[in-house]
């Protein structure tokens, strides 16, 4: 059954947890626009072939990462190659540099996660989507959702004791984990 | 349930008005109330979380972006209702393209459509074998911009003096999806040949621009916008000798004398 959508509703309620889920993979100010934008583009094409409105956020997290995907495995093919900053115009903003280095310190702490723990958790902080979705979006059972989230969230702690003031985050101290 | 699948299941909580009704967390939440250990934990959790999210909110989302996503989807339901055949020049270079370059460039992710277009369309005409077609073939630039200016083709006059002392190939004016451009190409020292598309910048609709130089194949790429133009550099010349004269075109104006070839390669800002 075809489900008319709103659009331009949908962008102005995914475009910010879907930029900065993007901006988690990519890094890239620019890139992660590129993303967000192209996720809604394909959206804008694909709408009709949508047919539940209540999985809309799930399928633009899903496109969001396969086009993730596409242009990582598409630049291993055919790599592009960036000047040294000294010799080029400066790539990311003055402002998305001074943007919130807590935020960074967080991001610089995901990168340290293991990868199958880290996009978990990435969707869970910055897409904000529950258990089911998280598996809807990966396409993984709900029980290794939450096993991940439970060791990823364990890691992350761990990673930003040793960078964040010890009153705010503190490794637990019954990290244990179970088997998945 | 053991403390430790408690655990696991709490970690997939958000918050009362997200999960709150959700069964699969009610057990969990049933525990935690008579296991102060758990409540502990389970409250560190929140925190933790709640630290997390508001860092990331951090994260500045540029300031035009929804406008951006908004106005590609209404381009792209314009562009798909008017879409006509693409003007002949565009056909004869794409025959001419080098082996997949084409399909490489129009199906690269990111970037608006219609950029990824115009580099597509511009690379296949100026990777055009022997060369590509030109309107005028002369060594001086000031004929070419003289033959533009005629054209009523989009003409970049503000260059550095160094690469006005520069001989050029010839010209080009030709239009884009109905949007008049140029093409001037200049000989570098070795032979081969810069070349300088224009086009209006409003022909991109909005798309973002990305900054630096690229290596695509054998292609070396730069866009650069000035005065409401965009400018895209290509050349197939070693990127160590271009960067130094991409870097050159930033650089001082009014440089008078003939500049000798290793003085262009040698330019450090």
């Amino acid at each position: 059954m075809r489900v008319d959508l709103d659009l331009e509703n949908i962008v102005s309620e995914f475009y910010s947890p879907l930029y900065r889920f993007a901006f988690s993979l990519a890094r890239s100010e620019a890139q992660a626009a590129d993303l967000t934008q192209e996720t809604f583009l394909i959206l804008s094409k694909q709408h009709a072939q949508v047919r539940d409105a209540t999985k809309i956020k799930s399928w633009l997290f899903t496109t969001l990462r396969r086009e993730f995907l596409r242009g990582l495995r598409s630049q291993s093919a055919h790599p592009e190659v960036e000047l040294k900053p000294e010799h080029q115009d400066q790539l990311v903003s003055d402002s998305a540099v001074s943007q919130a280095i807590d935020a960074a310190t967080v991001l610089e702490a995901l990168t340290q996660i293991d990868e199958s723990y880290r996009i978990v958790l990435e969707l869970f902080y910055l897409a904000d989507l529950s258990y089911k979705e998280i598996a809807a979006t990966l396409d993984i059972p709900i029980g290794t959702v939450m096993s991940r989230l439970s060791r990823g969230k364990e890691q992350l702690r761990t990673v930003l004791a040793k960078t964040a003031p010890p009153e705010k985050i503190s490794p637990s101290p019954q990290a244990k984990h179970l088997p998945s | 349930m053991n403390s430790d699948t408690a655990k696991e299941i709490l970690s997939a909580y958000r918050s009362k008005d997200r999960d709150g009704a959700d069964p699969t967390f009610r057990e969990a939440l049933r525990q935690m109330e008579s296991d102060a250990d758990l409540k502990k934990w389970f409250d560190d959790q929140l925190d933790l979380d709640r630290t997390i999210r508001q860092k990331l909110a951090a994260i500045e989302l540029p300031a035009d972006l929804q406008a951006k996503i908004l106005a590609r989807i209404r381009g792209e339901k314009v562009r798909r209702s008017a879409f006509a055949l693409p003007p002949a020049w565009l056909a004869v270079a794409a025959c001419l393209v080098l082996g997949g370059l084409a399909l490489f460039f129009s199906t690269r992710p990111g970037g608006s459509d219609r950029f990824q277009e115009f580099k597509s369309d511009a690379l296949a005409m100026v990777s055009k074998q022997g060369g590509p077609d030109l309107d005028l073939e002369t060594p001086n630039l000031t004929e070419t911009q003289s033959f533009l200016r005629e054209h009523k083709a989009p003409c970049y006059e503000a260059l550095p003096s160094r690469l006005k002392l520069m001989e050029t190939a010839g010209c080009r004016a030709f239009v884009w999806k109905d949007c008049p451009a140029s093409l001037t190409c200049f000989r570098l020292p070795d032979g081969l040949l810069l070349h300088l598309v224009v086009i209006d910048k409003a022909a991109m609709d909005n798309a973002d621009i990305p900054a630096g130089m690229k290596a695509m194949g054998d292609w070396h790429v730069m866009f650069q916008q000035k005065n409401g133009m965009l400018l895209m550099w290509a050349s197939r010349a070693p990127m160590d000798q271009l960067k130094q004269v991409l870097v050159a075109l930033r650089g001082v104006q009014g440089v008078q004398g003939e500049l000798k070839s290793e003085e262009l390669f040698s330019v450090r800002w």
